[in-house]
């Protein structure tokens, strides 16, 4: 029944090599890895200067701080630190593929003892300094580690070739490789220690990356500190979602049911006097009655769709996107159900994204894709239209981040102008 | 003719009853769970079951399952499903399992009482009888290059009412053109569709939802 988009990609090339993406061959061409190696080798440097830089600045500012120079000198020393730690922050993006954004409180507007507050106060700061003092002997063991298992490897690999050139290694007075046969276990070697290396490597790369998070990362404060500014929204969205529905009442089904009533008075009071009038008047109420439920259907159907319930996303976005006045590609590629709270908030944003689409768009098509990423639900809406869309403070759009980051979602509108717009949310699966 | 209710609302199932017996129904039974529909249709073997989708205790799909459960109780017994919203989703379930003798309308089409009566008939008699807005939600689906753009616009009218169940006579008499005009359009529309004409009406409903909903 669901209207297909094939998203037909070729898999990188780490899922075609045999042995798949966590096997020796797996690594060996991905790209992650040899990103990884390079940074693992040089990241000893960086823990050099910063030990350096610190062991000097810091006893020194803190020493003067006698005499009141050490005070800006130590608030210089943590600017710089904190520069460090953001330009370590970047390089590990690049080099281990670990996203950790900058984690600091908003800068105060003025005062120089808030700003010193939110220098010292902030515990973001002194992570930083333990990370950058934490990378000199991180940085030894990593660079020593991979520094002699790259060696071993080349140096064992290229035996047969050194034998070949006429070149002799002697290993102990009993052992020496000076022939090809007796070169070939020794490459066999290198290859086997090349398979171990890489997984090495890796598994530093990965405790490397962990250790970051946790000291560079916004850990819990930052998360408490955005889920509360979005609970606030979200809340404020439920309190006009509210007053929408009761004007919605009111102006609507209310108004109708009264004329209807209207009529059905005027009806009973000519009865005898001029059937044909209350005829009439009949016809009317009924036909007033009719338009009354119908309105009230699609504003029940507003507020919560029943086979969002009954049948779950697939069911429900397929109705949605049967009465978008254009047509609508429906995807949805996930098997589990997802908790309630989730199907609502993905299916309130397609319905949303729709509604915006009809209003403004201009566009001629559009596609709806629910799919799975670990554990992320991800919903998006493309279509062909004019783009421009943008959240603005209370407007649909914004509501929707708001709804989306009450579950810990995100929503991102990409709608250049000329178009075309395409809105994505990441849900959480498990809520 | 004998019909068995199953309406959690008592405002309707009353307002239900008393439609019906305008029209010379009787109801033998009425109920307002799913399990009470079950064993009334056990008691009394009625014509004709009229089912609202949601009712208690689950308040999403009792009624649908209870309906389902006594057709294969008492096979063929013909099922008039009522619900608050159509879904073009359920149709297709209630139609998948080769279902004649169906029927599945908004509440709210209760108000025309000729018309309902007309579709309770027709579904006791063993036809199918789809809601318009199911049809235009199917309708709706259409995508780009197919043969159902080719339809002219009356042929997709009589498209539009052979999803809903109507026969020949009464698609006629809907748009206002004779017999053989509503004949040639059919014969028009399967060709374009490529189908085969279907001997009946009933087969002939389900041949168009299929092709709509593709089930």
């Amino acid at each position: 029944m669901t209207a297909e988009v094939v998203v037909t990609r070729q898999p990188p090339l780490r899922h075609r090599v045999p042995l798949g993406p966590r096997g020796p061959l797996g690594l060996l061409v991905d790209p992650m890895t040899w990103r990884a190696a390079p940074y693992l080798l040089i990241s000893v440097a960086f823990g050099l200067a910063w030990f350096v830089i610190l062991s000097v600045a810091l006893p020194l500012s803190l020493l003067m701080i006698i005499i009141w120079v050490g005070l800006p000198l130590f608030v210089l020393t943590m600017l710089l630190w904190r520069g460090g730690a953001m330009l370590e922050r970047r390089l590990l993006r690049l080099t281990l593929g670990v996203t950790i954004p900058d984690p600091y409180r908003p800068r105060p507007e003025r005062g120089v003892a808030r700003h010193l507050g939110w220098l010292f106060g902030d515990p973001a700061t002194w992570k930083d300094l333990g990370y950058l003092l934490l990378l000199l002997p991180l940085g030894l063991v990593e660079f020593f580690v991979s520094m002699v298992l790259w060696a071993c490897c080349v140096a064992l690999m290229a035996q047969p070739v050194l034998v070949a050139l006429g070149h002799t290694t002697v290993i102990t007075d009993r052992l020496v490789v000076d022939n090809l046969i007796e070169s070939l276990p020794w490459a066999l070697g290198g290859v086997l220690l090349l398979a171990a290396t890489l997984y090495i490597v890796r598994g530093m790369a990965w405790l490397h990356g962990t250790l970051a998070v946790a000291l560079l990362g916004p850990g819990d404060e930052a998360r408490v500190m955005h889920l509360r500014a979005s609970r606030a929204r979200g809340v404020d969205a439920a309190e006009a979602e509210r007053r929408r529905i009761e004007r919605d009442l009111h102006d609507g089904a209310q108004q109708r049911l009264l004329a209807v009533v209207l009529d059905l008075g005027r009806a009973q009071a000519k009865l005898d006097s001029h059937p044909e009038e209350a005829r009439d008047l009949l016809a009317q109420a009924h036909a007033g009655t009719k338009a009354a439920i119908t309105e009230l259907r699609d504003l029940a159907r507003g507020i919560y769709p029943a086979i969002l319930t009954d049948r779950g996303l697939d069911a429900a976005l397929s109705a949605l996107a049967a009465r978008a006045p254009v047509r609508v590609d429906v995807s949805v590629e996930i098997v589990d159900r997802p908790p309630a709270a989730v199907e609502s908030i993905a299916y309130f944003i397609v319905a949303e994204s729709l509604t915006n689409m009809a209003k403004h768009s201009v566009a001629t098509e559009a596609s709806v894709r629910v799919s799975r990423q670990d554990d992320r639900v991800v919903v998006e809406v493309r279509d062909n239209g004019i783009g421009g869309a943008e959240p603005r403070p209370g407007g649909g759009l914004a509501g929707l981040a708001d709804r989306a980051a009450t579950i810990d979602g995100a929503l991102t509108v990409e709608s250049p102008p000329g178009g075309p717009t395409l809105i994505r949310a990441r849900l959480p699966y498990e809520w | 003719m004998r019909v068995v209710i199953a309406e959690d609302s008592v405002l309707l199932r009353e307002g239900l009853i008393r439609l019906l017996a305008d029209g010379g129904i009787d109801t033998v039974a009425a109920t307002g769970d799913g399990p009470g529909l079950v064993a009334a249709v056990r008691e009394h073997r009625p014509d004709l079951a009229v089912v609202d989708v949601r009712m208690p205790p689950s308040h999403t799909d009792e009624g649908l399952r209870a309906a389902l459960e006594a057709r294969a109780l008492m096979p063929g017994l013909p099922v008039l499903v009522l619900s608050q919203y159509v879904e073009e989703r359920y149709a297709t379930e209630l139609i998948g399992r080769g279902a004649a003798a169906v029927g599945y309308l908004l509440k709210e089409r209760v108000a025309d009482v000729a018309e309902f009566l007309d579709a309770v008939r027709r579904v006791a008699a063993g036809g199918t009888v789809i809601d318009p807005e199911v049809v235009v939600q199917l309708l709706s689906r259409r995508r780009h290059g197919e043969p159902l753009d080719s339809l002219t616009a009356r042929e997709s009218e009589v498209l539009g009412l052979m999803a809903e169940g109507r026969s020949n006579n009464a698609i006629a008499g809907r748009l206002r053109i004779t017999d053989g005009a509503v004949e040639k359009h059919i014969s028009g529309i399967f060709g374009k569709l490529g189908l085969d004409p279907a001997p009946d009406d009933h087969r002939r409903v389900l041949a168009v939802l299929a092709y709509l909903g593709r089930v």
